[in-house]
């Protein structure tokens, strides 16, 4: 594992002492071939884990987030070239330098062995992306959000601490590897039930649950490009990951446990996709998808069938790479008309034909066409929460529906219909652009034909 | 925390008496403090817009959708517009920047008022129509929850034009354009053709000497109040979610793109992407990102224009065309007269062109004269010329109204018309080079009568793309590049 950390600590010397005119090229095809590098963990000797040391590991759940990881480097240093032209030389390191702190943090979150390094690497990427929100954001609303953004956070994942320790303390360990044959069954009583809200609020606060989701379309929306990518791609994606790890040792106490919070995603999942269709500003509404897809996710890790978990890994790779490339499609709206507002930029299929493209493959991928790993995951998602209770498909059916319209809402808006006279000299789509959107939806649609490798430990 | 102890606890009590006045301003002083500490609590806490490193609460803010450069009646009413065209509440941010909060120059609030559909081009009776149907229900387009209607004062007195022989065919064609017909589709104006012996009949108070034909106004035109107006469009506003900055335009941040027509030509497309709006009495700035921006600046909207590089390019083409619209002082006077004309009396319009109305109940009249372009006076002030009531608006006054002879001025003003050298009628819709600029100005004079539907009209460009209600196509800015006037056949 140290072959990918030490390489992207590498990368801020790199950024510093390049020349002026050789940052961004130097920065971004390094950050590619690390992150080709990250392919090797693909091929697992065993059906256990692949076990680099006692700290790091890496197993079939958490290659396809490494990789994703690392992919999305590139990709986000590639996005952020633009807004970051008029800024002075040492800021534009220093972003740079935060990109990829949060990169190397979440490497390590990712392939932590010991729980308590997952948790310590968990808090610090916290702290790049405030920054990142707080000071490069657009708008005066940053602050508050980024405000909003660390203390839900940290509220959240406070109790995760001491149930840590407490695990510790009774188990002797938190080596994961360990604790999955050395935990107890957990009965109901009431120290257990705090034990268990205290293990998984921080998961639910992160990824994010309906009711405690506010942070999110403010984090999103007022993030500059690259916060919103790694955001929605990846950040989001560390709630899930912290979730399908822990639930072993919750046993067999989630049964009982789980019930408010399923309910909360499967009406949070309505609620938030309804809220996509009277959005009017871009940027919330793809913020809102997210929250609608991770509802999803969090049912799916909740009733722990092999396929609802296999469902939740295909679901969380599938909406990083669409969540990231609908950002990155909305940003270059935004810095061509500078507003997010969807009905000021209308017709633009016109005057870039090849960006709607991208924006048809985006939308197409975010409605979960087939044979997309997008509905791969719904689909999985769909069969185990149906066989779990028999109603909850007049849910996600809804869900389904719904995402539908706004995924198409959102097409059509932007891309159809008639053109305002202040569309007339939006200035062509540039290279970087179409290489970014193409370095999104290239995995994507390769992954679906290889779809294995990303439906996680149970397959 | 004792004192407010005892305070609650004796009451009117040895102690509650001996300590009074004292008392009272430190329960006053303390009550005061709890508050002050609860604002800043609420505010600090998520969700108020506080921040620690330096208050900007009296910038705009750094970001709007569309910014308005002009918070006149025409400003007012392309914002009011577009909050209500918009699909869903909240979708469109709109700054609407005004320098000159008390509007002590305003054309708006220094006009005479009046509103009336006696034009020749359809287009300015379709306008005036419109807004003549939004001022009578203006209790329902502008109702804000828990304030007071509107009263407009809206006197539907009416327009009197005197035409002399030479003008009396322009009159009569004007009439047939005003009048609806069985073909199109719109409606029309209720107008009324007079000879002098009609005249004479109905107002006997005019002498008809040189008068060959009168069109008298029935319905719809009369006058108003526009102070009222604006404020109950700048509160309207204001509660649908438009921000208000006090300040000024100084700067537009732009970028270029070259491109060539369809026919090989080069043009230079450009784009704003920054207004810089310089904050009231002191050097700061702010600069606003901003998607669109709409010039209503009124009379200085020349210059505004030029900020934004209309009209920097070789004479005879589109670069070097520039925003004909320039201030215009006029006069308008305020006599008393106790034999003058009754309540009936509408606006008249001489064919000199002197023109007068009736002002509240009092026997008191408003009224003018526009000079020749030899005699216009210096718009650099606002200072009144009593010599020019004397010499010009008096002899055609006494002229037309004998009772006018012995007439008292009590109070005099000027204002400005956003006076469009060109054709002497608006400028709406977008610019063709500068893509995300649109006017709403240049109106010479009724520009208040106009404003709900130029408004209107504005916005369903900027949100449709195109004229919708009313085609206000002969009013672009292309024509000044085409040459193409869009004149008024005026009487006079």
């Amino acid at each position: 594992m140290l072959k990918f950390i030490i390489p992207t600590i590498m990368l801020m010397p790199l950024t510093w002492l390049s020349k002026n005119n050789l940052i961004w090229i130097n920065s971004t095809t390094h950050s590619l071939l690390i992150s080709f590098t990250s392919l090797l963990l693909l091929t697992q000797s065993n059906d256990n884990n692949l076990n680099y040391s006692l700290t790091f590991f890496s197993d079939p759940l958490s290659t396809p987030l490494l990789i994703l990881t690392m992919w999305l480097l590139p990709l986000m240093l590639m996005a952020s070239q633009s807004h970051l032209l008029k800024e002075p030389l040492a800021r534009k390191k220093l972003y740079i330098t935060m990109l990829i702190t949060l990169q190397v943090f979440l490497i390590m979150t990712f392939t932590a062995t010991e729980l308590i390094l997952f948790y310590i690497m968990f808090e610090a990427t916290l702290v790049p992306t405030l920054i990142i929100i707080t000071r490069w954001g657009n708008q005066t609303e940053r602050l508050n959000a980024g405000l909003y953004f660390l203390f839900y956070t940290l509220l959240g994942s406070l109790p995760l601490l001491v149930a840590l320790t407490y695990l510790q303390n009774t188990t002797g360990t938190l080596n994961f590897l360990l604790m999955q044959y050395w935990t107890q069954p957990l009965s109901t009583s009431w120290s257990n039930t705090f034990m268990w809200l205290a293990c998984m609020m921080a998961f639910m606060v992160k990824m994010p649950l309906y009711g405690l989701h506010l942070w999110l379309p403010k984090a999103h929306v007022e993030a500059p490009i690259a916060g919103s990518m790694v955001l929605a791609a990846v950040l989001l994606k560390l709630g899930g990951y912290g979730m399908l790890r822990i639930t072993p040792m919750l046993n067999p106490l989630t049964e009982h446990m789980a019930y408010p919070f399923l309910m909360l995603s499967l009406w949070g999942m309505i609620m938030t996709s309804s809220i996509c269709l009277r959005q009017t500003d871009l940027k919330s509404l793809i913020a809102y998808s997210s929250i609608s897809h991770m509802a999803l996710v969090i049912t799916a890790i909740l009733i722990q069938t092999p396929w609802s978990y296999m469902g939740a890994t295909t679901l969380m790779i599938a909406h990083g790479l669409t969540s990231s490339m609908l950002f990155c499609l909305a940003n270059s709206n935004y810095e061509r008309i500078h507003s997010r507002t969807m009905i000021l930029a209308r017709g633009l299929q016109i005057f870039l034909p090849l960006m709607a493209t991208w924006w048809l493959l985006a939308s197409l991928t975010n409605l979960a066409l087939p044979p997309t790993i997008n509905l791969i995951g719904e689909l999985f998602v769909m069969m185990s929460m149906f066989s779990w209770s028999n109603l909850t498909i007049i849910l996600m059916g809804t869900n389904i529906v719904i995402t539908t319209l706004y995924s198409l809402y959102m097409l059509i808006t932007t891309q159809y219909g008639k053109h305002t006279y202040h569309v007339n000299n939006l200035t062509p789509s540039f290279t970087r652009e179409h290489t970014l959107m193409a370095l999104h939806i290239i995995p994507l649609l390769l992954l679906s034909l290889n779809p294995k490798i990303i439906l996680g430990p149970l397959y | 925390m004792l004192r407010r102890a005892l305070r609650l606890g004796l009451g009117p009590g040895l102690l509650g008496r001996g300590l009074g006045t004292h008392r009272e301003g430190s329960t006053l002083a303390w009550d005061g403090k709890v508050s002050e500490i609860k604002k800043k609590i609420q505010s600090i806490l998520p969700g108020g817009a506080w921040s620690p490193l330096c208050d900007t609460s009296h910038l705009p803010p750094e970001h709007s959708d569309v910014v308005i450069v002009g918070g006149g009646v025409l400003g007012l009413s392309v914002a009011y517009w577009l909050k209500r065209l918009e699909k869903q509440q909240g979708a469109i941010r709109v700054l609407v920047v005004e320098r000159d909060h008390t509007y002590s120059q305003a054309s708006t609030v220094l006009s005479v008022g009046g509103i009336r559909q006696q034009f020749s081009l359809p287009e300015n009776i379709q306008l005036s129509l419109f807004s003549v149907e939004f001022l009578r229900n203006i209790n329902e387009y502008l109702a804000v929850v828990d304030d007071p209607p509107l009263d407009l004062q809206f006197n539907p007195s009416g327009y009197l034009f005197l035409a002399s022989e030479e003008g009396a065919t322009i009159m009569e064609n004007n009439v047939k354009v005003q009048r609806p017909t069985h073909f199109s589709r719109q409606e029309g104006a209720k107008v009324c053709l007079m000879s002098p012996e009609q005249l004479q009949k109905k107002f006997p108070w005019i002498n008809t000497e040189g008068v060959a034909l009168a069109s008298y106004g029935l319905e719809n035109e009369g006058w108003f109040d526009p102070w009222c107006l604006l404020q109950g469009l700048r509160r309207k506003v204001q509660s649908m979610g438009v921000l208000f900055c006090h300040g000024e335009v100084t700067r537009f941040v732009s970028s270029s793109n070259h491109m060539e027509t369809t026919s090989g030509e080069k043009v230079t497309l450009r784009r704003i992407h920054e207004v810089h709006v310089k904050v009231d009495r002191s050097q700061e700035y702010q600069p606003v990102e901003c998607a669109i921006v709409v010039i209503a600046a009124g009379a200085w909207s020349g210059q505004i224009a030029e900020l934004a590089g209309i009209g920097k390019g070789p004479p005879g083409t589109l670069q070097g065309t520039r925003l004909p619209v320039e201030p215009r002082k006029r006069y308008v006077y305020l006599w008393h007269c106790p034999q003058g004309p009754g309540l009936e009396a509408p606006l008249v319009a001489d064919p000199s062109g002197a023109y007068f109305r009736r002002e509240g109940l009092g026997n008191n009249y408003l009224g003018g004269y526009s000079p020749t372009e030899e005699e216009e006076p210096d718009p650099g002030n606002l200072e009144v010329d009593h010599d020019f009531f004397q010499e010009k608006v008096w002899p055609h006054l006494a002229r037309r109204v004998p009772a006018f002879e012995t007439l008292k001025v009590r109070r005099a003003w000027a204002g400005y018309y956003d006076y469009n050298t060109f054709d002497q009628n608006g400028v709406v819709g977008p610019h063709p080079l500068v893509v995300n600029m649109y006017f709403a100005t240049g109106f010479s004079g009724h520009g208040l009568q106009q404003a709900p539907a130029v408004g209107r009209a504005v916005a369903e460009v900027m949100l449709e793309g195109r004229f919708q209600t009313i085609d206000l196509s002969p009013f672009l800015f292309s024509r000044f590049y085409l040459g193409e006037k869009a004149q008024e056949h005026c009487i006079i």
